[in-house]
């Protein structure tokens, strides 16, 4: 066998490293002061609006750029940021933030309870386009107690909401540049965060300078973090390598074997809860028959496909959207690779001498047209005959995107599991795109929301993921690890499964 | 043979012209595996008995995969040219013909676009177009377009004034006569030997379209989109980026080394 793995015993040392690193206090070393941290990256920073962006570059600048009330930590439970404290009512219905006293805008203003109103009363505006509007969106009313309390009325119960206000999108923005021209927020930027916006360019290079009034006291460490654009994934790769760049924000599969073994480099592999998924339509032939979509997960091998496509860096799947990270996720049956079984299911199907389907995959990430055109290979002794179809991205989001019946999405791990259902799955969520529209599975949701009672909670979210199984809205393969690298002077430096928290003010160099 | 050929460009021209043709025409037919089965436990292989060119990071067998894509790779090229030079040798021998206002006209069109460099051209009409193979292949076509109408108009110039056309004139022949009969089958010579060596750089364009994703789409087995799969893997596996690139290479080359040899034999001062 000349399958390219990471041996298993180095993949768990890298990956309890990844646990230890939060910890960097507690490194023998102390932090030292100063330098910038070059970080390179391969997609454009094409805006700086915290309602809206959804870049993989754009997130690490407004993490270092704005605060918001909570943050999602390390160990992926909400930690203060702007507020330092907040407790709930009984009944989860009511919440109170406590902000950080003294602390001021990049420009000097205050930051008080009336930039935190603005900023949730624009998220909630269903004219402004908002990412966590569907996570935040039991929200009734957020008032401003005074200038340093905030309170939040929800319309249902919802225990896990310090989490919803972390969300990466619902970061502070002062309640001027809210008030002002929106097209304002794609490039300038005035936030709380432990670095300053110096210079915008979004084709080169993005510099954020210390900003010296944080609210916590001694950090930043850094004078000031470059993000510099790579176009060219070899190009990133060979800077990094020798020794221009710091950290290298993601790392792809098949350059993190030689990456993590070039010397002077730490390579971090976090196991997280993104995926690939198979869109099926309920609503169009012939996947409006359950039996056709169950043929199909049975005719995917997922270990085979984690190791072809992820290089062994990942975790096969059984269709459950709930990675093994998330508190209330269910033992998953293992669907192992049966084309027999695919093909019995088909013929009773009414397809006894096979199915021609056309999968559509955008060109972007590279992954989805690699994952497509293995399932076209493993899915052809089953009696599917695939044609895969791949695009540039631009024409598959307005073609295809929710629209077609056949094809592949990408997505991030979410926080929780309330805010992973209410972006896919739920008949409202923000985007819904396999028209299942279960009424059962929404109730099952909503309850989650409305009680805090623990044991109800695990209840309901099993029903719930139960019935999501049964009824196989999308085939989920595996879950894949996020990789970055850093080179061994950067210090502090580590990510959280979610990959849209960063923690730069932790890192030091150790020059 | 005539004596073009029969020197040591000339010779490796065709044989290469001939590879790849035939490649192109029997490969398909030839390839040992099916050029999209996977072989798990062969993945990133090098040269075996098994696999004679080594395998990609699916374990697909670069052999098939090659012989599957030569028909994409060289029919793109023939057919873009094919396009091109028909398109282009109309206007120039319109142009030519004409002559007086029209000519001068079309001719400054065409030298505008002709300030523009064939690739970038390209590239520009593909935006328009958008991706895949046939809006690639017609990019190249109008791209190429410019450049056939001079050389087209410039053999008609030079013919126009030749005795067998005036004499065709003084006959009283019709103007479409003398142009299909007198004056295009003369004017043909210079056309097909640029049309050859344009093969060659239709080849190379359309496997940078694969490359850039503008052009075939996978899991296609066009050689450009070959190189551009496999680049992420040249650390573990240079056969994979060296099996495509050496055949976009040979192809290219083998067009140019054939319509240098076929311009030599058609040239009066060296063929004798």
């Amino acid at each position: 066998m000349s399958f390219h793995k990471v041996p298993r015993r180095s993949a768990l040392l890298v990956m309890a490293l990844a646990l230890a690193v939060p910890n960097l206090g507690a490194a023998q070393d102390d932090p030292k002061m100063g330098g910038t941290l070059k970080i390179s990256h391969s997609t454009r920073i094409a805006t700086l609006n915290v309602l809206s962006l959804s870049g993989p570059a754009e997130y690490p600048v407004i993490d270092m750029a704005y605060s918001g009330l909570t943050r999602i930590g390390p160990d992926s439970q909400p930690m203060p940021d702007l507020a330092e404290s907040w407790e709930g009512s009984a009944d989860a219905t009511e919440f109170t933030f406590h902000l950080r006293e003294g602390v001021t805008f990049h420009d000097g203003t205050p930051a008080t309870a009336s930039d935190v109103v603005a900023t949730y009363e624009a998220i909630l505006n269903p004219d402004i386009p908002a990412s966590a509007a569907s996570v935040l969106n039991m929200i009734d009313t957020v008032e401003a107690v005074d200038d340093l309390t905030v309170k939040f009325s929800l319309k249902t119960p919802f225990a896990d909401f310090p989490t919803s206000t972390a969300h990466a999108n619902a970061r502070i923005m002062s309640e001027e540049a809210l008030a002002g021209d929106h097209a304002m927020l794609d490039t300038v930027v005035n936030g709380t965060g432990p670095f300053k916006m110096e210079s915008y360019d979004s084709a080169r290079i993005t510099r954020l300078v210390r900003n010296d009034d944080y609210f916590i006291e001694g950090k930043p460490y850094l004078d000031a973090v470059e993000m510099h654009l790579f176009p060219d994934l070899a190009a990133e790769t060979t800077n990094f390598l020798s020794g221009d760049i710091d950290v290298m924000l993601l790392v792809q599969q098949a350059d993190y074997e030689r990456i993590s073994s070039a010397p002077g480099v730490n390579a971090l592999r976090v196991p997280s809860g993104r995926y690939v998924n198979v869109v099926m339509r309920f609503d169009q032939e012939p996947f409006n028959d359950l039996r056709v979509r169950e043929a199909l997960a049975y005719a995917i091998d997922r270990q085979l496909l984690v190791d072809l496509v992820l290089e062994g860096l990942g975790r096969p799947a059984h269709d459950n959207i709930l990675s093994p990270e998330f508190k209330f996720r269910i033992d998953t049956p293992e669907k192992n690779y049966d084309p027999e079984r695919a093909k019995a299911l088909l013929a009773e199907a009414g397809h006894p001498d096979g199915l021609k389907l056309d999968l559509v995959a955008s060109n972007r990430p590279a992954i989805r047209a690699q994952v497509a055109i293995a399932i076209k290979q493993m899915a052809l002794p089953a009696g599917f005959d695939i044609n895969v179809e791949t695009m540039p991205h631009d024409t598959y989001l307005a073609n295809v995107w929710r629209k077609g019946g056949f094809y592949m999405a990408y997505w991030g791990m979410q926080p929780t599991e309330d805010a992973t259902f209410n972006l896919l799955l739920t008949s409202n969520a923000s985007y819904e795109d396999t028209g299942w529209m279960n009424d059962e599975f929404d109730a099952l949701v909503q309850a989650c929301r409305s009680t805090t009672i623990e044991s109800e909670r695990a209840d309901a979210y099993t029903k719930a993921q139960e019935l999501m199984l049964a009824e196989l809205p999308y085939i989920i393969a595996f879950y894949e690890d996020v990789l970055t690298a850093s080179r061994e002077h950067v210090q502090g430096y580590t990510l959280n499964p979610i990959n849209r928290y960063f923690y730069l003010e932790s890192v030091w160099l150790d020059e | 043979m005539p004596k073009a050929f029969r020197t040591a460009t000339g010779t490796t021209g065709l044989g290469l012209l001939l590879l790849v043709m035939g490649a192109a025409t029997l490969g398909p037919l030839l390839a040992p595996y099916d050029p999209q089965a996977f072989h798990p436990a062969a993945r990133l292989q090098g040269p075996s008995a098994a696999h004679w060119l080594g395998t990609d990071q699916f374990g697909r067998d670069l052999l098939s995969r090659l012989l599957n894509g030569a028909p994409s790779t060289v029919y793109f090229g023939l057919g873009a040219t094919l396009l091109g030079v028909g398109a282009g040798s109309m206007i120039g021998v319109i142009a030519g013909t004409a002559g007086g206002w029209l000519d001068s006209v079309i001719m400054r069109i065409l030298d505008g676009l002709l300030a523009v460099p064939e690739l970038l051209f390209t590239l520009l009409i593909v935006t328009f177009l958008g991706g895949g193979m046939g809006q690639a292949m017609l990019a190249v076509a109008i791209a190429f377009t410019p450049g056939m109408a001079r050389i087209a108009r410039s053999s008609v110039l030079s013919i126009r004034t030749r005795e067998y056309v005036l004499a065709a004139v003084a006959r009283g022949e019709r103007s479409h006569y003398i142009v299909l009969r007198e004056v295009l089958p003369n004017a043909v010579g210079p056309i097909i030997v640029e049309a050859t060596i344009r093969v060659a750089f239709a080849i190379m364009i359309g496997a940078t379209l694969g490359f850039l994703g503008l052009g075939a789409q996978p899991p296609s087995t066009e050689w450009g989109l070959m190189v551009a799969e496999a680049r992420q893997f040249m650390f573990r596996n240079a056969w994979t980026v060296a099996v495509p690139g050496v055949a976009i290479a040979m192809a290219a080359m083998g067009f140019n080394l054939f319509g240098d040899a076929l311009r030599d034999s058609l040239d009066p001062r060296r063929s004798r």
